[in-house]
């Protein structure tokens, strides 16, 4: 007991220490961080990353708006930056402490939340789009149409992603519309495709990595990187850009207001921006990085693979989601709610 | 049994109901567990025996941390709680019925009936405004919102435990010139302390087992085992996950035998 107590209070000393030199606090989502890439940092710099994990957007935004966690750095989704810069939590980055800033690659540094990148360093991106098992469907696999008006061999075997924003935004794209849009004849539309198409659906779920690469369902509505796991172990699947539009999504290092490891999270921001060690961060969760030149230091099976280097034909298609007003949002919501009774 | 008096086992289909209820409880943990020892990459496939995933999840650095950190917190905090709810049982019980005696048994009782969210979301803000103030961002905060909640899992035992027990023996001891510090530590704690030791397991798995209120107090670095698997299943379910919860499992299945074996006794 007296051990257990001492244990304790070591404890109890060495986290409240914790600040001291060569420490960094990344605030990141689960299973995102590559382990080696970490080891490399400390390797070349002696700063010691700790990474707490979050499951959402929403967890991080209300703990480090309530204060005091001790973080310096977090990784929110593109639709975030806009709401950490306006409430002040994040800092404005000091470009000349950042020599390879200029490796951001040209579409992701005129991003329209971050112009200029002025807050924010890219981790990863990647897109929304339709995987289709290429066994119970061989016509064009492109399009929204395959989870909207699913082709007569797909009845009963398409899954949706549960992601309200992304889910709308294809369905409002599909019919002709635009991302967060208020105008309510498309809305009306929209609602009525998603009512008419539900029932030829088989589930509304996530985990189709396992599941698509299990046979378990022949086409979803989901992730890019997702989806490249899935056909690495079922060579039958395949991922289709929506030529009618598709949501691009991309999360980003922030510097937080209230950050004690400044200098360390500098160097650890301009060190993710060198290709090498941005193809590190892709290697383990399988999403491009948005960093030129990043490409030729992946592995084999990501060079090439068309869920992640989009093919220049459907580059056009792919859209950024704006936040979207209050009015919008509440559309969305009601047209989810009804989608989900 | 000479009447046949109402029993729920003669109704028609008792059985089958049984036998659904209890498939239903196990047969997702049976699978989990069994997956935990597939050798390919996939939780749906399953691909030949290994212990790979008890490897690689041992030889995962923050899973050792997490793990660690868990046990710590688990401990002070089921201390802590036992220590209380021991102290509340006994001011609760050994003396007459008083007025009031039931708010007292709901306000010990609250972490039972608010939802924890309303208590995770209250000790977010309130925690908070204590780090800026004071800079500290240790463990202290996981261990007191551990506490707090486990003190009824510590407490429901310890009273069955005392509601159990007459005055004979502590008045025997009083009529020969026994203190009542020496009535305690002599006759009370010791009869006592198979319901003390049931409580400490109950808040100690409780604790284990917590997964909202620790999401909200933990601080840069304090992910517990529970956070970090609910991290980790958001972008993909990996074998790794089973066998930590094939671990965790069978930890708790261990504790609740001790404490079942405990609390049978002299019943």
């Amino acid at each position: 007991m007296k051990k257990l107590i001492s244990a304790t209070a070591i404890l109890l000393l060495s986290t409240s220490l914790a600040s001291a030199e060569g420490e960094l606090q990344l605030f990141n989502w689960g299973d995102y961080t590559n382990p080696e890439l970490l080891k490399k940092f400390e390797a070349e710099t002696g700063i010691k990353v700790t990474v707490t994990d979050y499951d959402s957007n929403d967890t991080a935004l209300a703990k480090i708006e309530a204060g005091g966690g001790g973080f310096d750095l977090v990784v929110p989704s593109a639709s975030y930056v806009q709401i950490f810069v306006e409430k002040g939590l994040v800092q404005e980055l000091d470009l000349s402490k950042l020599p390879h800033h200029d490796n951001i690659a040209k579409q992701w540094m005129e991003s329209s939340y971050d112009p200029g990148r002025k807050y924010s360093v890219p981790w990863q991106w990647g897109s929304t789009g339709v995987a289709v098992n290429k066994t119970a469907y061989s016509g064009d696999i492109n399009t929204s149409a395959i989870f909207l008006d699913p082709p007569p061999e797909l009845v009963g075997k398409v899954n949706v992603t549960p992601e309200m924003n992304d889910v709308l935004s294809l369905a409002i794209m599909y019919e002709g519309g635009e991302p967060c849009t208020e105008d309510t004849e498309v809305l009306k539309k929209v609602r009525d495709k998603l009512m008419e198409a539900k029932p030829k659906w088989q589930s509304m779920d996530y985990g189709m990595t396992e599941k698509m690469a299990a046979n378990d369902v022949m086409a979803s509505v989901y992730w890019n990187g997702a989806i490249f796991r899935a056909r690495l172990k079922n060579p039958d699947v395949v991922y289709g850009y929506p030529k009618e539009g598709y949501p691009l999504w991309m999360d980003q290092v922030m510097l937080l207001s209230d950050a004690k490891n400044v200098d360390e999270a500098y160097k650890f921001l301009d060190f993710i921006m060198v290709p090498e060690n941005a193809a590190m961060i892709s290697a383990f969760a399988r999403y491009a990085n948005g960093i030129t030149g990043s490409e030729e230091f992946m592995p084999e099976d990501m060079k090439t693979a068309p869920e992640i280097i989009v093919p220049a034909e459907f580059v056009s298609a792919g859209h950024f989601l704006p936040t979207c007003s209050p009015k919008a949002q509440e559309y969305y919501t009601a047209i989810w709610t009804e989608l989900q009774k | 049994m000479a009447e046949r008096g109402f029993s729920v086992s003669r109704l028609p289909g008792f059985s089958t109901v049984a036998v659904m209820v209890f498939v239903a409880l196990y047969l997702p943990i049976a699978m989990l567990v069994v997956f935990s020892f597939n050798s390919g990459t996939s939780v749906a496939i399953w691909e030949g025996v290994s212990l790979r995933w008890y490897v690689s999840a041992w030889a995962n650095e923050q899973v050792k941390e997490a793990t660690f950190r868990s046990l710590i917190i688990a401990s002070a905090a089921s201390i802590v709680a036992t220590t209380v709810a021991t102290m509340a049982a006994l001011g609760t019980t050994r003396r007459k019925a008083f007025k009031g005696q039931t708010l007292i048994y709901v306000m010990i009782n609250q972490p039972l009936m608010v939802p924890e969210i309303v208590t995770a979301v209250a000790l977010l803000i309130f925690f908070a405004t204590i780090k800026v103030a004071t800079g500290y961002q240790g463990l202290g905060y996981l261990i007191a919102a551990h506490s707090a909640f486990c003190i009824p899992f510590a407490y429901l035992p310890i009273r069955a435990r005392l509601e159990g027990m007459d005055y004979t023996l502590e008045t025997a001891a009083a009529d020969l010139y026994a203190t009542p510090w020496q009535t305690f530590r002599r006759v009370t704690l010791p009869l006592l302390m198979p319901g003390v030791i049931a409580g400490m397991m109950l808040s100690f798995v409780t604790s284990l087992d917590d997964v909202v209120i620790t999401l909200f107090v933990k601080s840069a670095g304090q992910d517990t085992l529970p956070t970090y698997m609910l991290a980790q299943i958001r972008r993909s379910v990996t074998s790794e996950v089973n066998a930590i919860s094939t671990v965790l499992l069978g930890l708790t299945v261990v504790m609740l035998t001790v404490f079942f074996l405990l609390t049978r006794k002299k019943d």
